[in-house]
């Protein structure tokens, strides 16, 4: 897949969006280079515009002014390059008991949007069983999605997200329903895995005590706007 | 068993698997109100051929597939719901269709073709009706095949598929397009105000029995079928209003596919 990777990963320059009606921005002139290869953790009380930037950068949500580009296109002109490249896990993520896919097919899926007609192959499939065994999951494989708690199917939708093999993550609250001990193997062993092959990781939450994470880059977030960036060893621009 | 009560079940067999196949997909993607506006839009272009003595199926096509490329841009346009206009353009539909039906030459509301519209008749069931209907049979399974993967995480999660790059636009507006050809079809045998009962009914049914998502389709597609079927040959055999006939069938099936969910759940292991 066409790579279009500059120095920095992410750069936001003067973005300011509103959701639909609003006469407030959810997020207010944020300039912000995060450079490629790095884990950022963005803080701040709810409401304090975190998700805005997440989907912001995706082009989920258009920005009403300023540019976004990420991994190189530019947003929304070219959200289709980026969002092939990138992974996402949604801050609601739960299903209902109904849900009829399996965890299998649900990991699948993320697989299946980066081919041409979403048919997948043998190493495709492969791809998945490894996603789900990484994350403790491979023996829920045939379940549906719906019968799993809500640590388990936030699991799932984790391995759906680190078996698109992203060039970056984009993680709303990922740890919200998972237990502190799956928390540490998450950040220990498969983030710095994911970062030596190239990703960039951006996890959002509005928790304040991190300490089982090393951010290389931790921004807190308030009111809309970036209040504080810390940098460790990187450079990133505010 | 004269040829046109083979017809009917053959006829039934394929629209009825149509409509129910589009209407599981329609459900789940919460298109139901914009099926809704579509089937309408159908009926007042069929009732606009019935005044200008044009065909049929073609402007209810028309009208049908117009409708589903402009509810979109229109409820962007407006800044309102794609629920909210779909229900207005319903209403709009209505009342064209009773003052197409009204503008007919002649005494329109004695016609076979205005019972055809309004309550559907067997009389429709012809070679070519069942030529398109296989036709339209053989895209909606080829498409599904195809592009299940995308289609599947559309079906999940649209946010999520948008996320990972998944052109849902396009996707949805596949299916609208077939949801149009398929009611425009459906139209012709269950006439326009009991088209739904092939659409959400054989979904509602499906969805009883606990199934994979891929179980859905199929189970809709086979109770739609069965309800068609069945609905057309009690029509035939007590000539009464297809279009009924077939919602009574549906809705029996409903009722047992219930009832078998039900009973399965209090055999469960577990159970007291």
């Amino acid at each position: 897949m066409e790579e279009n990777l500059g120095c920095y990963a992410i750069e936001l320059e003067d973005v300011s969006t509103y959701y639909y009606g609003e006469k407030r921005p959810a997020i207010r002139d944020i300039t912000l280079r995060i450079p490629a290869r790095v884990l950022v953790l963005i803080v701040g009380p709810n409401g304090a515009g975190k998700t805005t930037l997440l989907e912001t950068i995706l082009g989920l949500l258009r920005p009403r002014s300023g540019r976004v580009i990420t991994l190189g296109y530019e947003i929304p002109r070219m959200a289709s390059k980026a969002r092939a490249l990138s992974s996402y896990l949604p801050q609601d993520f739960m299903k209902s008991p109904a849900e009829p896919f399996t965890a299998r097919e649900v990991v699948a899926m993320g697989l299946a949007s980066n081919t041409p007609t979403g048919r997948l192959l043998e190493g495709n499939l492969r791809r998945v069983d490894h996603a789900l065994k990484m994350l403790g999951m491979l023996e829920y494989a045939d379940r549906p999605f719906g019968k799993l708690s809500g640590g388990q199917q936030q699991k799932v939708l984790l391995a759906r997200a680190i078996a698109r093999e992203p060039k970056l993550l984009l993680l709303d609250e990922p740890f919200s329903a998972i237990d502190q001990e799956t928390r540490s193997y998450i950040t220990s062993e498969i983030f710095p895995r994911l970062l030596e092959n190239g990703c960039t990781i951006l996890l959002v939450s509005h928790e304040l005590n991190h300490s089982y994470m090393d951010a290389d880059i931790v921004i807190r977030m308030v009111d809309g706007r970036i209040e504080r960036v810390i940098t460790r060893d990187v450079h990133a621009i505010h | 068993m004269s040829m046109l009560f083979i017809n009917s079940i053959i006829g039934g067999v394929f629209a009825g698997g149509l409509c129910g196949a589009v209407g599981a997909l329609c459900s789940r993607l919460r298109l139901m109100t914009m099926a809704f506006s579509m089937a309408h839009a159908a009926l007042a272009g069929s009732a606009l051929a019935l005044a200008l003595g044009a065909d049929m199926t073609s402007l209810a096509m028309l009208f049908a597939i117009m409708t589903a490329i402009m509810l979109g841009p229109l409820a962007d346009y407006l800044g309102t719901s794609l629920d909210l206009i779909s229900m207005t353009l319903f209403s709009l539909y209505n009342a064209l269709t009773f003052i197409f039906i009204i503008s007919t030459p002649g005494p329109a509301l004695m016609t076979e073709s205005i019972g055809q519209l309004l309550w559907g008749s067997i009389l429709a069931i012809r070679p070519t009706y069942i030529a398109y209907l296989l036709t339209a049979s053989i895209i909606i399974i080829a498409f599904l095949a195809t592009f299940w993967g995308k289609i599947s995480s559309i079906l999940f999660d649209i946010r999520l598929a948008e996320a990972e790059g998944v052109n849902v636009k396009t996707y949805k507006y596949a299916i609208l397009l077939i949801a149009g050809a398929t009611i425009t079809l459906a139209l012709r045998i269950t006439g326009g105000f009991l088209v739904f009962s092939l659409l959400y009914v054989p979904a509602a049914a499906s969805l009883q029995l606990k199934a994979s998502m891929k179980g859905i389709i199929a189970l809709s597609w086979i109770i739609g079928s069965a309800s068609a079927s069945i609905g057309l040959a009690m029509s035939f055999l007590y000539d009464l209003p297809a279009g009924s006939c077939i919602t009574i069938a549906a809705l029996i099936l409903m009722a047992m596919a219930s009832a078998y969910s039900k009973l399965e759940a209090s055999l469960a292991p577990g159970r007291w």
